[in-house]
């Protein structure tokens, strides 16, 4: 391995926590660079500065002090240096993005599915999918990520860790985190917020590849916990009663197109759902009762509310079960 | 030889002219609606890009405003995406491409080859046209259910979206014929049109920065009328090549889209340099320092520039030999640039360096572009773009290549030759000042992006994290000082028009051919045909080598 023999530190204090084996070598990369732009960018504004004063036209006849048009050596110098550099930053950069091409044979396997606008993350054995991602520090983890409909991308700051899901293929990421951040929880057990609302603890996990109306609310976390805490399957949040567990899911599939408060998001607002009176794009009237819910969530273009896109996804039975859709009506039925 | 200096005095009054000037030669609209004068023509570029800048500008401006705070200040989301596109299109399709070449190109380019007109007037008016349908049809586009994909397309969401994806396609690929035809005309005038005595080592490097622009409109742009042809195929008939639900592959689009618009990223920088280059040596009065050079790194970029298309899509998959070998190249595209940057700052060295209005842009210019030429490093770098790559650093660092280096070389160049189009001067001081809150506009946009970008605010986020807040603010305290900058920009020129002074007839003293003709230039340019038999850029006092 490559060490260099200075450590670039941070001048502007601006990357992400360093939080997986790759951030170190990257940082000190990308300040590397910030020192040499830094550099020349100062001895270009220091020239063109002192010129444009020292040498600037006091009478209007004034000839320029120099007609030289042509200096080899600097010429050189000019041409060396930059290419010096360069080829440095296309070398170091190439032996980082090695390492992160190719994961370790022993990292935990992690399965990811995108679609709009959510993520699936099913950890190593599980069945049901999670909100969060859980990791165990110190691990290599790797994520084997398929997309439902649209390009998304799995980007995870604090990990320099991005890969674009593309439908159709298989897309790879790994990383192995270093420093533990779990989420914060109270004393039920619930996860904390802060005063905007967003949870508090682990890394944030971002789609980074323009995806439409909810791109930016692809908005995920990654909790790095120990390996005791991992053990105890933390992602495995599923409640036990039937209302809970449809809010469960809903919060996994459906949270950013469908509101619970009344508002319109991208579909209408599951408040007061079951039951309420409509009309479709057909101009047909219609009652919101479970076999017209169940039928909207398998076959949703099937029928489309007037004044909304047709935009809603199909979840099929690998997608949702039968059962899980059971539990979001009865969750739905709460919502009045 | 001597030193010229400007006399206002002694500006030509309008009887003292041998012929009137192209501007008074006819009357009416039809004798511009049907001009083959390259100088209308010109100007009817001039007119269209700039309203497409300020169409533009404020979507920009509308942009910046929504993000003033987490949730979003002004649109739903949906509405958001549609203004960025609709930025995005505007700002790259309709002004910045045609921008240079179309408007000063147009109107400079045979002056400075001492020719009475281009090669093919008819065609050159074609190409206007073309652009204004192409301009027109993306206007439709809007109206008819707008865009949301962004300026790229991509697949497959863009086959997806219910709306204009397919009109918005053809509007794209007839701007895309409007600037082969400009191409292709500047390379025949270039080859047949230069004066006697004008060999290719003694053509002003503006000449050289639009050749080699108009070998790559030539090359590239067909790729594109290709791609988003096959777009709107895809879109009506499921022909199945970029939609993985018919077996297609949605990265093969990026590499189509790439192949022409990474090329499209120095159809817009070359003949900004160009300008640069021109301005430079005028108002430093100076010949330019590596001539061969400046033009052979003009060439050597271009040809570089179609070898670099997949430092796009690092995080898509491609293989690693791949990677490496865009890497590689995109990494050589930085030595002439950075032989470019320091040969204009060895120009200004020494000179007699005169801080006029297009100067002061010039200056901003080579700022500005220092800052684009320095972050394009990091973003070749493999194992940093995988970090960066599709943040705000990406947006930062394009706009200081776009916005920051062509947009304001053009308006450079607009200061520069502006006597020389109208025989008007503007008010200079306001041109200073403008200069000025533009060069502080841009920065202060621009570096709290590069800095929340290495943090990792994705890019075309409609909503975001509390936490960049104060960026997102400070970037757009940075937009409006730019709006403001513009405004003012587009006052004093308006004012010129009508009510600016006379101005010389070799306003800065430049010495290239363009000079030479009466100001304002007559329907055919000059009075007599000139004949090259000096030094170019002799200011006077020989050149030394
Ligand atoms: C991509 C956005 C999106 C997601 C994700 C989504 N929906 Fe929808 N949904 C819509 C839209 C838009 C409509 C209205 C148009 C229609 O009927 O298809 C809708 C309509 C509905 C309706 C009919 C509502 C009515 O008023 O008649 C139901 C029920 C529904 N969705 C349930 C769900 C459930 C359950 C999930 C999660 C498992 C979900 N949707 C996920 C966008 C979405
Ligand atoms: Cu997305
Ligand atoms: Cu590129």
């Amino acid at each position: 391995m490559v060490q260099p023999v200075i450590a670039f530190q941070d001048p502007l204090g601006q990357l992400p926590p360093q939080a997986s084996t790759f951030a170190g070598d990257v940082d000190e990369l990308f300040y590397f660079l910030v020192w040499v732009s830094l550099a020349s960018f100062g001895l270009i504004l220091a020239l063109l500065v002192y010129s444009s004063i020292a040498h600037r036209r006091k009478t209007p006849d004034q000839p320029a002090l120099s007609n030289t048009t042509h200096n080899t050596t600097l010429e050189v110098v000019w041409t060396l240096i930059p290419t010096v550099v360069v080829m440095l930053a296309f070398a170091w950069g190439l032996k980082g993005n090695l390492d992160q091409q190719v994961a370790p044979a022993d990292a935990l396997q992690y399965r990811v599915e995108a679609f709009k606008w959510g993520w699936n993350f099913y950890h190593p054995g599980a069945t049901t999918a999670s909100e969060h991602i859980y990791v165990p520090v110190d691990k290599p983890v790797k994520f084997t990520m398929t997309s439902r409909d649209v390009l998304h991308s799995f980007y995870v700051p604090a990990m320099r860790a991005k890969r674009d899901v593309v439908p159709g293929v298989k897309q790879i990421v790994w990383f192995q985190p270093t420093v533990e951040n779990g989420p914060l929880l109270d004393a039920a057990g619930q996860p904390q917020t802060d005063a905007f609302g967003n949870l508090i603890g682990g890394f944030d996990l971002f789609c980074s590849e323009y995806c439409g109306d909810g791109h930016s609310v692809m908005h995920r976390k990654v909790y790095v916990v120990s390996q005791e805490q991992f053990d105890e399957k933390p992602w495995d949040l599923l409640p036990e009663d039937p209302v809970g567990r449809g809010e469960f899911y809903y919060k996994l599939n459906c949270v950013a197109c469908h509101s619970v408060d009344g508002s319109r998001l991208v579909g209408p607002s599951f408040l007061g759902l079951v039951g309420r009176e409509g009309r479709h794009t057909d101009g047909n009237a219609y009652t919101a009762d479970e076999a017209y819910i169940r039928e909207s969530i398998r076959k949703p273009m099937a029928k489309v509310v007037e004044g909304y896109a047709p935009v809603m996804p199909e979840f099929t039975e690998a997608q949702l079960s039968d059962e899980a859709v059971g539990d979001i009506l009865e969750w739905l039925k709460t919502l009045k | 030889m001597t030193t010229y200096v400007p006399d206002i005095e002694k500006a030509p009054e309008a009887g003292s002219r041998k012929e009137p000037s192209y501007l008074d030669v006819t009357k009416g609209f039809w004798s511009w609606a049907g001009t083959l004068d390259h100088k209308r023509i010109g100007l009817m570029y001039l007119v269209g890009v700039t309203a497409a800048f300020l169409c533009g500008g404020i979507l920009a401006l509308l942009i910046r405003l929504h993000l003033w705070t987490p949730d979003g200040a002004i649109f739903e989301n949906a509405v958001y995406n549609q203004v960025f596109t609709l930025h995005g299109v505007f700002m790259v399709f309709i002004f910045i491409i045609p921008a240079i070449p179309a408007s000063l190109g147009n109107f400079v380019l045979p002056l400075m080859l001492g020719a009475p007109d281009v090669a093919l007037p008819r065609l050159n008016l074609a190409s206007f046209y073309l652009w204004l349908t192409g301009t027109i049809m993306a206007i439709y586009s809007i109206l008819s259910g707008a865009v949301d994909t962004g300026w790229t397309f991509y697949t497959p969401y863009s086959l997806q979206t219910q709306q204009a994806v397919v009109s918005m396609g053809l509007a794209v690929f007839t701007l895309g014929f409007s600037s082969i035809f400009t191409g292709l005309n500047f390379i025949v005038t270039i080859h047949k049109m230069r004066a006697r005595g004008q060999t290719w080592f003694k053509l002003p490097l503006f000449c050289w920065a639009i050749y080699a622009t108009s070998v790559l409109q030539v090359l590239a742009t067909p790729v594109l009328g290709i791609t988003v042809l096959l777009l709107a195929f895809e879109h009506l008939y499921h022909i199945g090549i970029f939609d993985p639900a018919h077996g297609g592959d949605p990265v093969l689009f990026q590499h189509f889209f790439w192949f022409y618009s990474h090329p499209a990223v120095y159809i817009m920088i070359l003949p900004a340099m160009g300008v640069i280059s021109e301005v430079v040596t005028v108002h430093s009065r100076k010949p330019l320092f590596g001539y061969k050079l400046l033009a052979f790194s003009s060439i050597s970029i271009a040809v570089i520039s179609f070898l670099v298309w997949g430092h796009h899509m690092f995080t898509s998959g491609e293989s690693e030999f791949v990677m490496l070998a865009f890497s590689f190249l995109t990494m050589l595209v930085a030595i002439p640039t950075a032989i470019k940057e320091f040969s204009w700052v060895a120009t200004i060295w020494g000179g007699s360096v005169a801080l006029t209005a297009p100067m002061l842009y010039a200056i901003a210019f080579l700022i500005i572009f220092a800052i684009g030429g320095l972050t394009g490093v990091f973003l070749g770098t493999l194992s940093v773009d995988i970090h960066l790559h599709d943040t705000y650093f990406v947006v930062a660092h394009f706009h200081a290549v776009m916005m920051g280096s062509t947009a304001l070389a053009f308006f450079a160049g607009v200061h520069h030759w502006w006597p020389k189009m109208f025989g008007r001067m503007y008010n200079e001081t306001l041109a200073k000042i403008s200069a000025i809150l533009i060069l502080v506009g841009f920065n202060v946009t621009f570096l709290p992006q590069f800095a929340m970008g290495s943090q990792g605010m994705p890019r075309r986020y409609a909503t975001y994290i509390p936490e960049w807040q104060i960026y997102h603010q400070w970037s757009t305290v940075g937009a409006v000082i730019l709006g403001i900058g513009f405004a003012l920009m587009l006052g004093y020129l308006i004012h010129s028009l009508f009510a600016g002074r006379k101005a010389a007839a070799n306003e800065w003293g430049g010495v290239t051919m363009d000079w030479e003709s009466p100001t304002p230039p007559n329907l055919y340019n000059f009075d007599e045909e000139p004949v090259v038999t000096g030094e170019l850029y002799d200011y006077g006092h020989g050149a030394k080598h």
